[in-house]
């Protein structure tokens, strides 16, 4: 019984620390003017083909992450296994603030050549939140 | 008329097994040179080597009469060689001069060639009982002498064998065949040789022992590695802050002004921004300092720091010249496997990659 109720309990609690990561973060970027958030914007971005001033080639989020969040990806450079972004099937994602942050910030500049303005971060934390394959 | 041959034993058993099992072993040796993934095989081809040169000393005074040193001819050599090409030229029963020099030569030269090696393997390689007792610079100079003498002695080898077929065509014997048969045909009397059976079985039982206790590994352990390296430091934040992309490289492959160079220019590091704070980059750094090339905490460490200019920092261990020259044979469809897919990938065929000692026999190429 006591066992039963830690699980709950703790199923509780870690979905609303999974929650409280991206409303936080949602809160954070709010504050700097933003307004709405969109999925469908996020999913725009996340496929849209940037071109590497230095390389000349296209980058995508698709590139090493894929179309499918589901799925596993792979570190185009290294090879290197990313797991799946999706929390329906890692539910780890999106649950550490530091490492949110960190990530946003390391793979928009890969990608973009720029960090992402406050407005693309929401909108690709909500697409990312919500993805369930479509 | 005719005086009656006949048979005599002149090579004891244990003579004749000793023998050929040095053969065996200078062959096993010469062909497991060169190529590091079988550095194990060569080790124990020169222990075998070792330990049959020291049997031979032993049994050079407590062996059968023609085994006996002190039943050697040396001294001889002036006339025997003078009337090698006359009618008047000696037959001897046991080893002749030339014979008798061939073996001390040869059992000196091999032990020169196996305690060299012993040196190599304990300085260079950091294994075998004198393992990290001499320097890898002292390694490394033995390692050229262990090589050069090992040649001469092939060519010491040359002579014998030519001298076994001269003196077999002169005297109308067949010398090879005596070394197996231990008997040659003559018509004088010989000494009565016993066959020496047991110290025969204990010879055979000490090399099936010493192979299954050297060898077992390879039965018992799936991936097993024969020489397992010293364990090298680590640290959880420099584990955890390069396997986020890839393998995290031991900070021994590279100079400390390398691991300086990588975290100020952490913003590009191959064209990735890190964004590490300076709480990370200060620990990370001292970590790769303390253990980085110079420390020579490996072979690889030391040849690497060795092979790079001092005016060079390389960013890549790819691109070191021992690296480079180490790997050159590999060919390129190895490199374009799915499994290896890029060159830094260095587990796909290092199995201790990840520990950072990339002993010679932990290799393997992928099919």
């Amino acid at each position: 019984m006591r066992i039963k109720l830690t699980i709950v309990l703790s199923l509780i609690l870690s979905s609303s620390l999974y929650a409280s990561v991206v409303d936080e973060l949602l809160t954070e970027y709010r504050a700097t003017g933003v307004e709405t958030f969109s999925a469908k914007a996020g999913k725009a971005l996340w496929s849209q083909e940037f071109i590497n001033a230095k390389t000349g080639k296209i980058r995508q989020c698709t590139t090493c992450h894929t179309a499918d969040l589901r799925n596993e990806g792979k570190h185009i450079r290294t090879g290197k296994i990313i797991k799946p972004l999706a929390p329906i099937t890692n539910p780890e994602r999106l649950t550490n603030l530091k490492k949110t942050r960190k990530w946003f910030k390391r793979n928009c500049k890969w990608t973009l050549g720029r960090e992402c303005n406050a407005q693309e971060k929401g909108d690709l934390l909500l697409f990312m939140q919500n993805f369930n394959g479509e | 008329m005719c005086t009656t041959k006949h048979s005599v034993r002149i090579w004891d058993l244990p003579t004749r097994v000793f023998h050929w099992l040095l053969v065996a072993s200078f062959i096993l040796s010469w062909l497991s040179q060169g190529d590091d993934r079988y550095l194990d095989i060569h080790v124990f081809a020169g222990y075998l080597f070792l330990a049959l040169l020291i049997f031979r000393l032993i049994w050079g005074f407590v062996g059968s009469n023609y085994a006996k040193f002190c039943n050697f001819t040396c001294l001889q050599i002036g006339g025997y060689l003078k009337t090698l090409f006359t009618s008047q030229r000696q037959h001897f029963l046991g080893h002749n001069p030339a014979g008798s020099w061939a073996v001390f030569i040869i059992l000196g030269l091999g032990l020169i060639v196996a305690l060299t090696g012993l040196l190599t393997l304990g300085g260079e390689e950091r294994h075998g009982p004198l393992a990290g007792m001499i320097s890898f610079e002292l390694g490394d100079s033995l390692h050229w002498w262990h090589d050069s003498i090992a040649w001469f002695m092939l060519g010491i080898i040359g002579i014998h064998i030519l001298g076994v077929l001269g003196e077999s065509w002169l005297h109308n014997e067949n010398l090879i065949k005596s070394m197996f048969t231990g008997l040659k045909s003559t018509t004088t009397q010989s000494i009565d040789i016993p066959k020496h059976s047991l110290t025969t079985i204990f010879l055979i039982s000490s090399l099936i022992v010493g192979m299954a206790s050297y060898f077992n590994g390879y039965l018992l352990e799936a991936n097993y590695r024969p020489f397992i390296g010293p364990e090298l430091p680590t640290n959880p934040a420099w584990q955890a802050a390069c396997e986020e992309c890839h393998l995290a490289y031991h900070p021994s492959l590279l100079p400390a002004r390398s691991w300086q160079r990588t975290f100020a220019e952490q913003a590009e590091h191959f064209e990735e921004d890190l964004y590490l704070e300076p709480d990370d980059i200060a620990e990370l750094q001292t970590f790769a300092i303390n253990n980085a090339a110079e420390n020579t905490l490996t072979e690889v460490a030391w040849k690497n720091n060795r092979s790079i200019p001092p005016e060079q920092s390389p960013l890549r261990i790819t691109e070191v010249d021992y690296w480079v020259t180490k790997h050159q044979d590999i060919a390129s469809a190895i490199w374009q496997l799915p499994e290896v897919n890029f060159k830094g990938n260095c587990k796909a065929c290092h199995l201790d990659a990840e520990q950072g000692t990339f002993e010679d026999s932990a290799m393997y190429l992928p099919e």
